[in-house]
This record gives structure tokens, sequence and C-alpha cells, in this order.
């Protein structure tokens, strides 16, 4: 337990548990969704949307946890350093391959609950609906794996074109020098990884700063003053769109106004939708302004785990069928009602935590 | 002036303010915060179906809700009351206070309107909605909004404790 406990609470570690899911799984529902689309199969279809509702909430939270992860390498004290072979410029430049992925992979969520809600409330899917579904799908999972790709860079010596070019070169110089002793004066013994990477240090020197669009994101939210009590209030209408969402279609699940069909109340959730789409927009710009706010603060986790519980709960409800039994005047069978009491939950909890980044955690 | 201040050197007043505890200003400004949720996101949700979003949707049934939302709006005057106590000196000065005390008052004036004129019609849902209901409707969302926009700059504008 206590080395769970060891790990959880290592944003890096952390960080790497989180950052195979949307490559490796977003890989799986992908190829669900085109054997769906080949197949004409509307289970796998379904199915395929619900993962990638999922997936994407994973990202939002494979994201702060990869910014909280710099923070674990970078140390509290400005001075500190990074680890030997880790280089500054590859975390921001994964930092800003991820944002993309991460925006691409949320667009791709929002589409995908779309037609999973549009599959229910209306007759006919429109016709541009699938299409670009899998064109954005497509573009997350091209932009999640440069992310991914990057973000290897980052630590894995191994890796690095540059490195491995300078590697492969030694090795050469050594296997000619087995096959014909003395043929190459002054050759290396052996090809230790560590002379590669001081020998490519050495040819480039100091490399330019990288122009870090995270954080150009991020020095605009903080360097205007109007800028965070205007998130602020976005955040705040876009809270009671969502709450009040989540409150009307779960409460009517377990048995307010009954006489309104499921299917009625299900017309609402685009205005949840919207709320939590305002944001989730503005929330990521409160993260790129001022990431160690939220970084070190173990109310956020809370918050982010709180999340992905809700993109859980939904999925629920976009597949689940039994909830489409409830007509006017029914009650709701036991496993709706259990899913609309977590729901109304969950989402308090989302509020509660974020209320509190403040008071509990070092925020503001 | 003195009276404010007399109020907010009362011992609860005190205690909202400095007692660093979580039921505190933290815990007040939580409840404060459920209840807009529930006050403003019910009312907008009505509003909206007045204004023809979700038509499935009848509005009588909505009237369910009603009691919630005075509910909230109840627990946010008593929760907004013990926050104005702890800041009484600053706040009651604060002209964006007076403001989001005017969007209130606009804004529950057109709530009781709209719960008189539109949703206490037994015919509500048989009818075509009039051009006044759907005024109420705008009016009630602009108010609201109003509202949120003056109470969230309350933690930037003027001398504040909040946050």
């Amino acid at each position: 337990m206590s080395a769970l406990y060891d790990i959880l609470s290592n944003t890096s570690h952390v960080h790497l548990l989180l950052n195979h899911v949307p490559t490796t799984a977003f890989t799986v529902a992908l190829a669900l969704f085109v054997a769906g689309l080949a197949l004409r199969n509307d289970m796998l279809k379904r199915t395929s949307l619900a993962l990638f509702l999922i997936i994407s909430a994973v990202a939002i939270a494979t994201y702060t946890s990869g910014s909280a992860a710099e923070a674990w390498l970078r140390g509290t004290n400005p001075m500190s350093e990074l680890p030997p072979n880790v280089l500054s410029n590859a975390i921001l430049e994964h930092q800003d391959a991820a944002l993309w992925a991460t925006l691409w992979m949320g667009v791709t969520g929002f589409f995908s609950w779309l037609t999973l809600w549009q599959w229910k409330s209306v007759r006919k899917l429109p016709s541009w609906n699938m299409p670009l579904v899998l064109v954005l799908a497509v573009m997350s999972f091209v932009t999640m794996s440069r992310a991914a790709y990057l973000g290897g860079h980052i630590a894995h010596v191994e890796i690095r074109p540059d490195v491995v070019k300078v590697h492969q070169a030694c090795l050469a110089v050594v296997d000619e020098e087995t096959k014909h002793p003395g043929s190459i004066a002054n050759a290396p013994a052996n090809c230790p990884w560590q002379a590669a990477v001081d020998q490519v240090a050495k040819t480039t020197g100091e490399p330019p700063p990288y122009q870090s669009t995270a954080r150009a994101v991020g020095d605009f939210v903080i360097g205007h003053t109007w800028m965070w009590p205007t998130l602020e209030t976005l955040h705040f209408v876009g809270l009671c769109l969502l709450f009040t969402t989540v409150l009307i279609v779960n409460l009517r699940l377990l048995g307010v106004m009954k006489v309104v069909p499921y299917s009625a109340v299900y017309q609402l959730l685009p205005i949840g939708m919207l709320g939590f789409a305002v944001n989730l927009i503005t929330g990521m710009l409160f993260f790129l302004g001022i990431p160690n706010q939220y970084n070190a603060n173990p109310v956020f986790y809370w918050k982010i785990s709180f999340v992905l519980l809700a993109g859980l709960n939904t999925a629920y409800f976009m597949l689940a069928d039994d909830t489409w039994r409830v007509e006017s005047n029914v009650d709701a069978p036991a496993a709706p009602k259990i899913a609309a009491a977590s729901a109304i939950f969950i989402w308090a909890a989302v509020l509660y935590c974020g209320h509190m980044l403040p008071f509990i955690g070092n925020a503001f | 002036m003195a009276f404010l201040q007399t109020i907010e050197n009362l011992g609860f007043s005190q205690w909202v303010k400095q007692s660093g505890s979580l039921w505190a200003f933290p815990g007040i400004l939580l409840m404060h915060t459920y209840g807009m949720a529930v006050l403003v996101g019910v009312i907008a949700a009505i509003d909206l179906r007045i204004l023809g979003f979700v038509p499935a949707i009848p509005l009588s049934p909505l009237r369910k809700f009603l009691p919630l939302v005075w509910l909230a709006f109840w627990v946010n005057a008593i929760t907004g009351t013990m926050l104005l106590m702890a800041d009484a000196t600053s706040k009651m000065v604060n002209p964006d206070f007076g403001i989001k005390m005017l969007f209130i008052a606009l804004a529950v004036i057109t709530q009781l309107m709209l719960q008189k004129r539109v949703l206490a019609d037994p015919e509500v849902d048989r009818r075509p909605l009039t051009a006044n209901a759907k005024m109420l409707a705008v009016a009630s969302l602009v108010c609201w909004l109003g509202a949120i926009t003056a109470g969230r700059l309350l933690a930037y504008v003027g001398s504040s404790t909040g946050l």
C-alpha cells in the first residue's frame, strides 16, 4: 500500500502511468471505429465513440500530470537543475505537441459525444457526422503520436536521432577495428552512450531557447488584468449550465417530475455539454497561466480524478439503453438510478474541489 | 460607518474572516457557489425553455423545481449576508456590490413575474408563449449574468478580503 502511495504521489510516475493511454488505448478505439464503419456495425461504432470520449478525458488528466511531472523534474527552486541528460527544450517541445494533441482529442471527444447524443435524439444521423469524427480521430492519433515520440526524447538518450547517429558511427569504428586489428588509429575499445551524448552536446553547443506556445498562451492570460476575472466569470456561467443539467436530468431519473419522459430531459444535455466545454477551455487557460498553482495542489488531483469519473458516468448514459425505457410516469430501473445519484455526487465533488483549490491547496 | 464597523467586529464576523477554519469563509462561500449553481442554473434552464430550446420538455413539470430554486435563493441570501458581515466596511461602500444587489433585485422581480404570468398558467403548454414571456426570459438571463459578473468582480474591484 505504501509503495502504491509513493508511486501515486510522485507526479512523474503518474504521468508515466497515464501517458500511455491516449496513444495505445486510442489506437484500439480508432481500430474499433474503423472496423465499425467498415462492417456497418452500430454496436462497434457506439462503443468506439464512447471510448473516444473517455480517452479524451484521460488526455486532459495526462496533460496536467505532464505539467506536474515537469515541476517535479525542475524542482521548486528556480536554480535547481534538471536530471542529467534531460533537455529543457525537449520538455517544452513535448509540452507544445501535447497541448495540440490534447486540443484535437478534446474536439474529438466532443463530437464523439455529440454523435452518441444524436444517435438517440434525432431520427437519422447527419451525413457529416461519422466522416468528421473519423478525420478528427485520425488527427488526434497523429498529433498524440507526435507528442508521445517527442516525450520519449526527454529522458531516453537512445532514441534521440543525433545521439543514435554518433553512437552508431562509433560502433562501426569498433566493429572495423575488431575485424581488422590495427586498421584504425586511436580506435575506442567500446562505445558508451554517455560519450555519444557528450559529443552531441559539444558539437551543437548551447541550443537557442525554445519558444513555448503553452507559455505564450499562459503569459497572455496572466499578462492582461481583465483576463483572469473574465475567465472566472465565464467559468461560473459554465458551471451553472453544467450543474443544472446534471440536476434536472438525474433528478428526473431519481423520481422528480416523473411526467416528463427521459427522452425529453435528454434534450437538455447539449446545454450541459456547452457548460462543460466553456469550463474546460477556461480551466485550461487558468492552468496554462499559472501551472504551478495546480501542479502541487492535491485538491486539483482530486478534481481531475472526479472529472475522469464524470467521463465514465457520461459514457454510461450515452450507451445505456435501459434509461430509454423511462417513459412518462415510469420509475427508472435501479442501474440508471445509481448512475444518476453518482452523477450528482461526482459533479458536486468536482465543484467542491474547484472551490477548495485556494483553501486546501496553495492556489491563488 | 461605525455601525458597519460594529458588525464587522462581531465575534461571528471575525470567525468568518479570520479563523482559518474550512467551515468559515471557505465553507460559507462553497454553499454560496452551490446555491448559485442551482438558483441561476435552473432559472436559466427554464428561461432557455421559454425561448424555444428543448421544446420536448413541457414547461409545467419544471414547476416542480421552483421550491429548489427558492431554497437555493434563501441559502444564498443567508450565506451572502454572512459573507457581507465579515467584510461590511468595504463591501457596503463598494459600488460593484450595489450593482450586484440591483441585478439580483431585478432578477427576483423578473422571476416572480415569470412564475405568476407564465409558469402558473395551467394552459402554458397548450398555447404558444407570448412575446412578453420571452422578454421576461431574456431579462432574467441578462440580470443573472449581470449578478454573477458583478459578484465575481467583487474580488477584484475595491478593497476586499474575498476571493
